[in-house]
């Protein structure tokens, strides 16, 4: 009987090279009957975060965050929503980490302080002493964010800390888990949950440059309800205006993203249908030059932007 | 002995507390902000407009709160002529983000200080919620899993709420507020963009005009809400008052007040605000002299000077430095230590006569648990502010909502000077944050921020005198020194935030 750990890579090796439409369908369906209590742990750790992306993981609507952590995935830690606390949470941290405690997932939010181990301490190790040694028990890993995923506003210039991404951090230290990003500042919660519901049900889901192609591989712009507006050159010309962004400094011809279909907040609304322009917040450059604004005016906004090429 | 309770999970990111017990008293506590990132080195040389978007990533649970206290000092920077709907925009997108903080506070951070969640396990009743929950916590208990039932399990020893009414009630409502503040977001988002991080957000208004289609979705979402503050969140805080009244006299801080005050009700820089700011040293309230505020570092992991005034902040980060036990700075008003957050707010407001809902409220409940105002600085006392606040700013928000002329400006032009300062102060869910901008050559030549947590989490200041935290669990009785569920509960009533504290 093939166990869960090997099966979890098998997964992984077939996900990356097949559509998950592709898999034999014995193997499919007997993923759909797992039993609950086989299902992986997920350990949650913050780093260098704000815990926007925990925030917005609560916003999720359908599956919603208790039906995620009861139904689809077991949460074992959570810093905001544990009830165990202080030498608790590092015992049992130290039963998952060892590999003692079963299989697990780690998700990370926040970038990591490779230049200043001290600039992040869970009890009194260094969050990096965790991750690298969760890198010889985990099955993989989840970074949240864009901090996680990228180094994020922790990293930009200016950087104290040596603020890396989960990837560079694990590159760094020759190792190389399986290893999902999941950019957005904050993320946004389906991107998240359902990356995690593939995980759990079927296995690895389709990546592309390390993220779920089910939800970056279009850009912003690609798919902006606005994109007939920027076809017809009708540009918004201030703040408040409506209109193709554009000229203001809009980001999303840059941002892979499905922003435009999926919006935010229980579809309540998204940054382009409050006439916001788009700031790039799930790119890899998002906020990482002091000389590269947020909001431009015409000729600047015109003459190029170091975002993500496809 | 010394024993630290850290990491202390339900709040916000990186707090450990090194404390000294001896027969069963905290004698001595150390605060230790254990996160550091570097914000107001980022900021620097940047376009000012950043300054609102790069601020929000301070903190992801009160982003709003930032976003306006950076649009505020970026107004006074700028000079700039807030049109009334602009500022009526930013306050029901900073007054619904209050709204979110304390349900999620009381709730998720703290109900479970209290509440018995195995209660659920003898459920009986027919709410799919709780049935659900009651299936899937006992399918746990009986499993061979390493840790069952997490992440409510395990949990702190100590005593819990014995009722099993009040238990699973709060328990359903622990769910159901999970719903409702996704509401309160989705209202602020409507002008905000999204929730959290708000891209919509800008010095004097909001990129979304407030026509119908969004002042009716607003209200109807801010009117669910307000059922659940007056109808479940203010008895399930009483009923947990009343299993716990010892709490009312456990966690007092040593030290003054201070309240920026909270929404403004016009657009000029020195309208009034709905709670009155002011800061409350030896019974008096004062006005603020934003100059008195100063930050020592002796304590903190910095080598940067110690006792600069905000606008001369300096930050260099020196983790090894001898004596330092924390990232976090400890903020001192003319020296004084200082509580902020909201009991600060209530009471520098209700001693100046200010909101007349505050004075009956605060007098109301005072009357039920028969404690006199001053025990609002209390465990118990600073759950009860939340509540409070949550009652007046729910039905101000809705009052806003008919203030707006649809027809009017909602966001003004912005010109960036090429140089100019600015400080901008309110209220974020957990007390008093300042921001400070000066700007050269049209960029960002110097930020600072002096945020709730800081002044609450604070270590010792150069003179040794603790923060506000550390003064209100010097003294307490734990009755397992291992564990301190007492303290826990002192901890979280101050509802920290690190990456706020720190930034």
């Amino acid at each position: 009987m093939i166990n869960r750990r090997d099966f979890l890579k098998l997964a992984a090796c077939l996900g990356a090279s097949l559509p998950i439409a592709g898999l034999p369908s014995a193997v499919s369906a007997a993923l759909k009957i797992l039993d609950p209590e086989s299902v992986p742990k997920l350990i949650y750790l913050q780093a260098q975060s704000c815990t926007g992306c925990s925030v917005s993981l609560l916003q999720a609507e359908a599956p919603d965050a208790v039906t995620m952590i009861t139904r689809h995935s077991k949460l074992v830690f959570h810093q905001d929503l544990s009830a165990a606390s202080g030498k608790q949470v590092l015992d049992l941290l130290d039963a998952y980490i060892s590999g003692n405690a079963g299989d697990y997932f780690l998700a990370v939010e926040g970038a990591i302080p490779l230049g200043m181990p001290e600039a992040c301490v869970i009890g009194t190790k260094p969050i990096a002493d965790y991750l690298g040694a969760a890198a010889e028990t985990m099955s993989g890993a989840v970074a949240i964010g864009t901090c996680s995923s990228y180094g994020g506003i922790p990293a930009a210039e200016g950087n104290l800390t040596g603020a890396v991404s989960l990837n560079d951090f694990y590159k760094t230290i020759n190792k190389k888990p399986l290893l999902i990003s999941i950019p957005g500042c904050p993320v946004h919660p389906d991107w998240v949950w359902k990356t995690i519901v593939h995980l759990v049900k079927i296995g690895l889901p389709e990546l592309k440059n390390t993220r779920p192609a089910a939800f970056f591989s279009r850009k912003v712009h690609e798919l902006c309800p606005r994109y007939h507006d920027f076809q017809q050159e009708i540009f918004a010309e201030k703040l408040g205006d409506k209109g193709c962004l554009f000229k203001l400094g809009c980001l999303g011809p840059d941002t892979f993203a499905d922003c435009p279909t999926r919006w935010w907040n229980c579809g309540q609304t998204w940054c382009i249908d409050a006439n916001a322009p788009c700031i790039g917040c799930a790119s890899p450059m998002f906020a990482a030059k002091r000389d590269f604004p947020f909001y431009r005016n015409a000729e600047t906004a015109m003459s190029g932007t170091p975002g993500e090429k496809s | 002995m010394k024993i630290d309770i850290g990491p202390v999970t339900r709040l916000e990111g990186h707090l450990n507390i090194n404390t000294t017990v001896e027969n069963n008293i905290i004698i001595d506590a150390k605060s230790m902000g254990e996160m550091f990132r570097g914000f107001e080195v980022f900021l620097l040389g940047r376009d000012p407009l950043d300054a609102q978007q790069i601020t929000q990533r301070i903190c992801g649970v009160c982003p709003y709160a930032h976003a306006i206290a950076s649009s505020y000092a970026q107004e006074a920077a700028y000079r700039l002529k807030t049109p009334p709907n602009g500022r009526i925009l930013h306050n029901l997108i900073q007054g619904a983000n209050h709204l979110y903080d304390y349900l999620l506070h009381f709730y998720q951070l703290s109900a479970l200080d209290f509440i018995d969640v195995t209660a659920v396990t003898g459920y009986t009743g027919k709410d799919p919620d709780l049935s659900h929950l009651r299936d899937w916590v006992n399918h746990a208990l009986g499993s061979k899993e390493s840790y069952p039932a997490a992440p409510f399990l395990p949990r702190l020893s100590g005593t819990y709420v014995t009722d099993t009414d009040i238990n699973i009630t709060a328990l359903k409502h622990y769910v159901e507020s999970l719903e409702i503040q996704k509401k309160a977001n989705r209202a602020s988002a409507i002008f905000g963009g999204r929730f959290p991080h708000a891209t919509g957000i800008f010095p004097g208004g909001c990129t979304r005009p407030p026509d119908i289609d969004a002042i009716a979705s607003y209200q109807a979402l801010i009117r669910d809400v307000k059922h659940f503050i007056h109808h479940k969140y203010l008895p399930d805080l009483l009923a947990v008052a009343g299993a716990f009244p010892e709490y009312w006299h456990i966690g007092q801080s040593k030290g003054g007040f201070m309240s920026y005050g909270l929404l403004p009700f016009g657009p000029e820089p020195d309208s009034s605000r709905l709670l009155s700011p002011g800061v409350l040293l030896d019974g008096k309230v004062e006005t603020i002299k934003s100059d008195a505020i100063t930050e020592d570092v002796k304590f903190a992991k910095y080598s940067s000077p110690s006792g600069l005034k905000v606008a001369q902040g300096s930050l260099t980060p020196a983790p090894h430095k001898k004596g330092a036990y924390s990232w976090v700075k400890a903020p001192r008003y003319d020296g004084h230590m200082l509580e902020v957050g909201p009991t600060a707010r209530i009471l520098v407001d209700y001693l100046q006569g200010g909101n007349k809902t505050v004075k009956q409220l605060v007098d109301r409940f005072a009357g039920i648990a028969d404690i006199r105002p001053e025990q609002l600085n209390s465990v118990l006392g600073r759950h009860l502010c939340r509540a409070v606040s949550a009652v007046v700013i729910a039905d101000f928000l809705l009052d806003q909502t008919e203030q707006i002329n649809p027809l009017e400006p909602f966001i003004p032009e912005i010109k960036i000077p090429e140089a100019g300062e600015g400080f901008g102060l309110t209220e974020a869910s957990r007390g008093a944050l300042l921001h400070y901008i000066r700007i050269k050559k049209h960029k960002i030549d110097h930020y600072e921020c002096v945020v709730p947590t800081t002044w609450n989490c604070s270590p010792r200041d150069d003179k040794g005198t603790p923060g506000a935290l550390e003064s209100a669990l010097i003294g307490t009785w734990v009755e397992d020194p291992g564990q301190q569920i007492e303290a826990n509960r002192i901890v979280h009533s101050f509802d920290p935030c690190l990456a706020c504290a720190v930034h």
